[in-house]
């Protein structure tokens, strides 16, 4: 899968489409859902008491966790989110983002580039993503023409100081929740879920409805330990972008003070077979502009 | 505003209407910053920073190359002068697919430390650090040819500045110092001069990975980037002496937070075998680094780090004040807290440094609230003490400062 670098230059300058289709990689262009990771693995369905209803828990965790972050094999879409807190004052941030995948419901490669507001413009978010292990995350200073390796940290603090969690763009790990499935009607699955070490995460519980067509995640509640809904991710907008249902709109609240985010994506493409090596440092101080555009 | 909820959906739906991108981006922001001495000082001015500053950045991007201009004008009170500054003027290309060009003006970093620098001789303005500017005022520009070669995991990048650019240290216009010549802290209104060299100054770099782990080895040719040599036959004068050095280093991931090594060693090549007194020794230089995120939102860091000077016993012997030299091993301690709340629109941060051999420090707290996308205040200080008045930061203890900045951004 590895692509000499001069060679992958000189082809794309001639067709990039072709370039695309040879690989196999996959972008995310989905991912701004939140991360309804769901997953299971086997030690966690001791207390299902039928093999057929866990297996159907977890193929719908699985479909939907591909539906959600593993759309395509690659992906690119610009994306802006908009803060409003509880004063209704706004914050906003607008960015491009580039995905490949290196395997399906597997690890991942991200590169993030801000173009506004202005503080930001030009800083660049690089992760790559891996199931077993931190992540490795890297920041791009313009300013001081810096690039700084960042700890993989607390992945349920705010992404650019949003609503959104880092984990609700770029995954949670389905092996960090036990799932449970709790109804279905003629549209939706409805999905419980109870993180395995509590002391992890600011919720004890959430419940994620995935639409049965698209496996797309319409909506989640996380609740605290009295049980109260603290947190609601709502799917606002799908749409279907070459055959793939993607969300182009969703929304985090606050429950607890009605602040919000939503997330908002325009011009998103799949498929366009992302070379490997642009999810390097090089790109981050130099764009790899054919593919941003 | 309390709309906001129900007519989200208008201005959401405009923006999928994207505008025909312009090749032109123009940014920029105004801000007004003022800082005190804490005591009283032997420079002229009372305000450490006192200013009105503009910045405009214009970049123009084009299918072959970027151009990118940052120009700051600022009406400076502590100087009482108006100062245009170009921080960048380049341009940016990719001739071939394996390298990268940028040529102009530019900002240059590397190394993998924390307000230390190591293998990083690139200008740095220490004025601006101590006065309390923004951090991004920390690196000074210079005009420079910056290539960047790549082969596979290997990226090599060698700079070439034509003529040498030095920090913009310490002169004693805006803070004192300790002259050892005088033997006591100084401000010469006129700032002394030194004789400035126009040769070139090299700086390369080959950094590959290994899985998670970062290596870089550099390379340096040029001059100290303060002038630490003086001129015997020219009345003492000041001058940046010649200086080669070699490094490596290496960050990596560690239990969860990410550690850093840095080695440099300094050659002080117009004094090799330290016994010139007019001439700053070579220098071993470590760094060792660690940071962790410790709570949500609250991350540490510390670094350890060691400046051994070369030659240390042909120094003392030569010296005219071998009581005031600094340790032959001089031992620095730095911790970083930062803490960042209301959606991260709040940053408490307070970099410390203790150096338990010189026995001073400097401690630089900071406050920055992003208001709104546009507002950014800031507030701050710079505290020096020590207990000599002839330390590394002892001699700035009089230069202690408080600031405050406010920053709109277009």
């Amino acid at each position: 899968m590895t692509i000499n670098v001069s060679n992958y230059m000189m082809q794309t300058v001639k067709s990039s489409v072709q370039i695309a289709l040879s690989f196999t990689l996959l972008l995310v262009t989905n991912f701004g859902l939140h991360a309804e990771e769901l997953s299971l693995d086997n030690s966690n369905t001791t207390n299902v008491t039928n093999n057929e209803v866990t297996k159907t828990v977890r193929d719908i965790i699985d479909q939907a966790n591909l539906a959600s972050y593993y759309a395509g094999n690659d992906g690119s879409a610009e994306a802006r989110i908009i803060i409003v807190d509880e004063n209704g004052n706004r914050q906003m941030r607008q960015f491009t983002i580039l995905r490949k995948d290196v395997q399906d419901l597997g690890d991942q490669n991200m590169l993030v580039f801000f173009s506004q507001p202005s503080n930001v413009k030009d800083t660049v978010f690089r992760v790559e993503k891996q199931l077993k292990g931190d992540d490795n995350r890297w920041l791009f200073l313009p300013a001081l023409d810096l690039v700084k390796r960042i700890s993989a940290g607390d992945k349920r603090t705010s992404f650019v100081g949003s609503h959104f969690y880092y984990e609700d763009v770029s995954g949670r790990n389905p092996k960090e929740d036990n799932f449970t499935l709790v109804s279905e009607d003629k549209t939706n699955y409805t999905i419980t879920a109870k993180p395995k070490d509590q002391n992890s995460v600011e919720f004890s519980s959430y419940t994620v409805k995935i639409n049965k067509q698209n496996f797309l995640p319409t909506e989640t509640i996380y609740f605290d330990q009295s049980n109260q809904a603290i947190r609601q991710m709502t799917v606002l907008q799908v749409q279907d972008i070459d055959g793939i249902p993607t969300v182009m709109k969703s929304r985090i609240t606050n429950l607890s003070n009605n602040s919000y985010t939503e997330m908002q994506f325009r011009n998103v493409k799949y498929n366009l077979g992302l070379p490997d090596n642009i999810f390097s440092e090089r790109s981050m101080r130099t764009p790899p502009k054919a593919w941003l555009e | 505003m309390s709309a906001n909820n129900e007519n989200n959906d208008d201005w959401a739906d405009a923006w999928v209407e994207a505008p025909p991108p312009s090749p032109w981006q123009l940014t920029g922001f105004v801000e007004a910053a003022y800082g005190q001495f804490l005591q009283s000082n032997v420079v002229k001015d009372g305000a450490s920073l006192n200013e009105l500053r503009a910045r405009i950045n214009l970049d123009y991007s084009h299918k072959f190359f970027e151009a990118s201009g940052k120009l700051d004008s600022y009406y400076d009170a502590v100087l009482a002068k108006t100062i245009f500054q170009t921080r960048e003027l380049s341009i940016s290309a990719s001739p071939f697919s394996f390298v990268d060009i940028k040529a102009g003006r530019q900002v240059l970093t590397w190394g993998t430390g924390d307000y230390l620098f190591v293998n990083d001789l690139f200008a740095k303005d220490w004025q601006s650090f101590f006065s309390g500017r923004a951090d991004e005022y920390l690196k000074a520009p210079s005009n420079s040819l910056r290539s960047n070669w790549f082969y596979k995991e290997v990226n090599f990048t060698l700079v070439w500045t034509p003529e040498f650019t030095p920090d913009n240290y310490i002169t004693g216009e805006r803070f004192s110092f300790y002259s050892p010549q005088a033997q006591q802290i100084v401000a010469p209104a006129n700032a002394f001069t030194v004789d400035k060299t126009s040769q070139a100054q090299w700086s390369a770099r080959l950094k590959t990975r290994i899985k998670a782990v970062e290596f870089s080895l550099y390379g340096y040719r040029g001059f100290w980037p303060t002038p630490m040599g003086s001129k015997v036959q020219v009345e003492n004068q000041a001058y940046f002496p010649k200086l080669n050095s070699w490094g490596v280093s290496a960050l990596a991931p560690f239990k969860g937070g990410i550690v850093n090594i840095e080695y440099a060693s300094y050659n002080s090549i117009e004094d090799t075998h330290g016994n010139n007194d007019r001439i700053a020794n070579g220098q071993h230089r470590l760094l060792i680094g660690y940071e962790h995120e410790l709570a949500k939102n609250f991350t540490a860091s510390m670094q350890y780090y060691l400046e051994r000077t070369k030659n240390y016993q042909a120094w003392l012997e030569n010296s005219a004040n071998p009581e005031q030299l600094v340790a032959e091993n001089r031992h620095l301690l730095t911790l970083r807290l930062s803490y960042r709340a209301q959606k991260q629109t709040l940053l408490y941060s307070i970099f410390t440094f203790y150096s338990p051999s010189d026995k001073d420090g400097y401690i630089k707290p900071s406050v920055n609230y992003q208001y709104n996308d546009q507002w950014l205040l800031s507030a701050g200080a710079n505290v020096f003490f020590g207990e000599q008045e002839y330390s590394f930061f002892g001699q700035h203890q009089d230069n202690s400062n408080a600031w405050l900045r406010a920053r709109y951004q277009y």
